[in-house]
């Protein structure tokens, strides 16, 4: 590992005092942050701490209140995207921006300027980006179509896009969301390629475990505030955990959250304890011989599963791969081509949505503004959603609102929602409370059946933690539980069973204990099981 | 292996009702700023045009309540004003839009005249229902037809409610002048229905019940929006069409039942403007309601209890723009200029008002 910030030589990027602010919120607060030359520079934090916010100011996609940026000791204004790449800021973000008909070359190649102007040498130009991907360990077929290729093969054309246009500064936001372990493995030396070769890398992440894998430096941030900025090799997990959440009282909660996945080798360090008791249980939920269709009409998801009641059964794959028709078909939302669900018996397969809602199932979707709130109505009315037909809030014809008020207000107690009043409207909310307002509802129905789609995505640290905290709840009181997740620290941690999905069929199966992460990521990138 | 929850924090209930009231506060504030700034503006034009603005306001603003008579001609204009607009908000509460409250009114109506006509010799306690009865159904029934295209098709309900109104023109035109014309009116106009079929009339000058129906229909269509299941059900389809599908509610159902019902009080005021106003069907009947329905509906921001206040202010400026008219010469048309500006500075005092609590914040 090179550590080569001699004496004498200044920080390749210096951020000053940036403050931003949106509307009333103050988003960040006189943030500094300085990456040296050559390192891998990990900038940590729970959502909403304001990392992303602080790069998009770098990258000049939003502009500063107040604080300056100097770069190799220069200061540079920038105004938009454009400046920051003309400065050699480079930035990888968790959406790609890329053209789907365009093959790897078109797509690195569009937005520059072509010295061959007006012919295009895209041959030549392929050329180089086969020259760069073999340099950093990104390869990838510059004559392929993007639409082609994986998550993982369509970062690395985003990295090599910043690279081809001189990057001396790479951003990276999140970029280990949705890759298997094995091409997390291969990212990280890609980027120990890159620091070696005098560019550095700033790598945004929630997850402690990554920036130990592979940063030189670590900045942590909460609340719109630099918390600290420590060498890894000086730093502990548990220091970094109690930085991440500030509250030393709340850091014994959450260290589940701060630490998924710290043991090595992941999984198997985990007591198969929990899984016993599920063992004898009897199976609540059969799901058999299912097809479901994805929008198009064509099929995505074909498998059979079964959950034992107090069981949680994960379901892990690349995104992409099935899982919403899945957990929509299961939760009685997308109809069934085929087969049949059934919960304690039942076969509910053809029913309406209101039926298998009577019949307990409850459904935590992955879209939580889109599938799972009224925005513009309270949190009574939020509340009393899907259930409003039941005899719990009904009388005659009417909604009982005045018991719907004071279940919302039994709620937002129970499950710490955070607003001005159970009448506020829940589009005011923010997302970890508004998770909290669709898990309030989906256990108040007391679910026989839980479907959980990627639940603590973009939620703050105490809010996963609560999360996974209701989902264990749950399970104790025998409800059946699946666990739809791109996460594989979050399945590891929760699941005492493990599905792995490709292309809408299931190719593996591990229970607690007796697997570890590799493993899932051979099976998640649709390889044969080898074991 | 389960830890505790996360800290119990009791929530800041304080604002509550003063936030509210506040709330309350600055929409009066823009409802009363938007209606002054129309009337400025107006009155300016009126100005420009030669006309003397104060003159012109006082006939507009005074003719309603300075006799008996206009006050009953303002509340016979607001029956299917209020009908009307509620035709056009309960539908757009579940975001549908329709633009067929003229053909269902029409419709209506003709049903109505239809069941006076033809039945005419029945007494007033059956033939009466019989006339609402089919007004209401075949308003309904005409809605459907465009919820239908909508549900089963696709087809977008804007446009098929608006053709729609074209059709009723032909229906109305068949009927008063080929089926039950009568030639002595000069006009396309039907005979007029039995006597028994004709609402009551009460007070001196005559108001008829239809009035009191309204009124009903429209605290009812209060109470079912707030209140009831389905009133639920269709502001959660409104506020999210997906989230309400995946809790369980047929959106498709809740829509085309949104509709049906808007054409069934559509319908309702064109069997209450037969029984109660002309005593059979005339073509133009449904003089510009549709216009001024959706426009009340607008300012009323969608708020079934705004509904009938509004449709009340906009029944007063149209009874007396007649009088405008005779005493300031200043042309009636002059008032549907201050209803578009009425609902204009309403939509600019959004704007605005977002613009400064942003800013002041």
């Amino acid at each position: 590992m090179t550590e080569n910030s001699s004496p004498g030589t200044r920080p390749l990027l210096h951020m000053d005092g940036i403050r931003k602010t949106f509307g009333p919120v103050v988003a960040l607060d006189g943030v500094d942050l300085t990456v040296g030359r050559n390192e891998v520079h990990g900038l940590l934090g729970g959502n909403g701490a304001g990392k992303t916010t602080l790069m998009n100011v770098l990258y000049g996609l939003y502009r500063a209140d107040e604080g300056t940026v100097t770069l190799d000791g220069r200061e540079v204004v920038v105004r938009e995207p454009r400046d920051a790449i003309s400065h050699g800021i480079g930035m990888v973000h968790q959406n790609f921006l890329q053209v789907d008909t365009y093959t790897v070359t078109e797509n690195i190649v569009l937005g520059t300027e072509q010295p061959s102007w007006p012919s295009m040498d895209l041959k030549g130009q392929a050329e180089r980006i086969a020259e760069l991907s073999t340099r950093f360990g990104l390869s990838v077929d510059p004559l392929a179509t993007v639409a082609d290729l994986s998550v993982g093969l369509r970062q690395r054309v985003e990295i090599l896009k910043a690279l081809y246009r001189g990057a001396k500064v790479l951003v990276l936001d999140e970029p280990t969301t949705n890759l298997t372990p094995q091409e997390v493995d291969s990212l990280f030396g890609s980027l120990r390629a890159i620091v070696d070769e005098g560019m550095s890398v700033v790598f945004i992440t929630h997850k402690i475990r990554e920036t130990m894998a592979v940063c030189d430096t670590l900045t942590v941030m909460r609340d719109g505030r630099r918390v600290g900025t420590v060498a890894r090799r000086g730093t502990t997990p548990t220091e970094l955990a109690g930085l991440m959440v500030g509250d030393d009282a709340m850091v014994s909660r959450v260290t589940e959250v701060v630490t998924a996945g710290m043991a090595a080798p992941v999984g198997r360090a985990l007591k198969a304890d929990a899984y016993a008791a599920g063992n004898i249980a009897p199976e609540r939920v059969v799901v058999s011989g299912l097809v479901a269709h994805n929008d198009h009409g064509v099929p995505a998801v074909d498998l059979s599963l079964a959950v034992r009641g107090g069981e949680i059964v994960g379901i892990a794959g690349v995104a992409g791969n099935g899982q919403v028709e899945l957990a929509e078909a299961l939760a009685g939302v997308r109809a069934t081509a085929a087969g049949s669900v059934s919960l304690d018996g039942r076969d509910l397969a053809g029913s309406p949505t209101a039926t298998w809602l009577d019949s307990g199932v409850a459904y935590v979707p992955e879209d939580r503004h889109r599938d799972g709130i009224l925005p513009s109505e309270s949190i009574v009315e939020n509340l009393v959603l899907g259930a409003q037909r039941g005899r719990r809030f009904r009388s005659g014809p009417f909604v009982d609102w005045r018991r719907a008020r004071q279940h919302a207000e039994t709620s937002i107690r129970a499950f710490s929602i955070k607003t001005p009043s159970a009448s506020t409207p829940a589009a005011q909310l923010s997302g970890g409370n508004i998770q909290r307002i669709i898990l309030a509802r989906a256990f108040s129905h007391e679910p026989g059946f839980l479907i959980l789609h990627n639940p603590t995505r973009g939620l703050d640290i105490p809010s996963t933690q609560f999360v996974y905290d209701r989902t264990r709840d749950a399970a104790t009181s025998g409800t059946a539980v699946l666990l739809v997740s791109e996460d594989l620290d979050e399945l590891t941690n929760l699941c005492d069973r493990i599905l792995v999905v490709y292309s809408g069929r299931i190719v593996g199966e591990r229970r607690r204990g007796e697997y570890d992460q590799y493993e899932l990521g051979h099976l998640m990138a649709g390889l044969e099981e080898s074991a | 292996m389960t830890t505790t929850t996360a800290p119990v924090q009791t929530p800041p209930r304080t604002e509550t009702r003063g936030g509210r009231g506040h709330a309350l506060a600055r929409q009066v504030v823009s409802y009363v700023v938007a209606v002054l700034m129309a009337f400025v503006v107006a009155g300016i034009i009126i100005a420009v045009l030669g006309h003397n603005p104060f003159d012109a306001y006082r006939a507009i603003v005074t003719t309603s309540f300075k006799s008996g008579f206009g006050f009953v001609e303002t509340v016979h204009k607001w029956v299917p004003l209020v009908l009307l607009a509620l035709a056009f908000t309960i539908p757009l509460a579940a975001g549908k839009y329709n633009i067929g409250g003229e053909g269902q009114l029409l419709v209506g109506a003709t049903a109505s005249a239809a069941a006076g006509i033809l039945l005419a010799d029945l007494p007033v306690y059956v033939l009466l229902p019989l006339v609402l009865v089919c007004g209401v159904l075949a308003g309904a029934v005409f809605a459907w037809v465009a919820a239908w295209l909508m549900d089963r098709f696709g087809i977008n309900e804007i446009l098929s409610t608006v053709l729609l109104n074209f059709v009723s023109f032909g229906i109305v035109d068949y009927v008063a002048s080929e089926v039950w014309s009568d030639p002595a009116a000069g006009h396309p106009t039907t005979i007029p229905i039995g006597e028994g079929g004709l609402l009551p009339l009460v007070g001196r000058p005559p108001m008829h019940l239809g009035v009191l129906l309204a009124v009903l229909v429209a605290a009812a269509t209060v109470v079912v929006m707030r209140r009831s299941v389905p009133g639920f059900e269709l502001r959660a389809v409104g506020a999210n069409s997906r989230a309400a599908q995946v809790h369980g509610i047929r959106v498709g159902r809740v829509a085309v039942g949104s509709l049906v019902v808007g054409g069934a009080l559509a319908g309702l005021a064109g069997a209450i403007e037969v029984a109660g106003v002309h005593g059979k069907l005339i073509e133009g009947m449904q003089s510009n309601y549709l216009l001024l329905g959706i426009i009340i509906g607008l300012i009323a921001r969608g708020n079934a209890l705004a509904v009938p206040f509004v449709a009340f202010g906009i029944a007063v400026l149209e009874v007396g723009s007649s009088a405008m008219q005779r005493s300031a010469g200043v042309p009636s048309e002059m008032v549907l200029i201050v209803e578009a500006l009425i609902l204009l500075f309403l939509l600019f005092s959004d704007v605005v008002g977002a613009r400064l609590r942003r800013s002041s914040r």
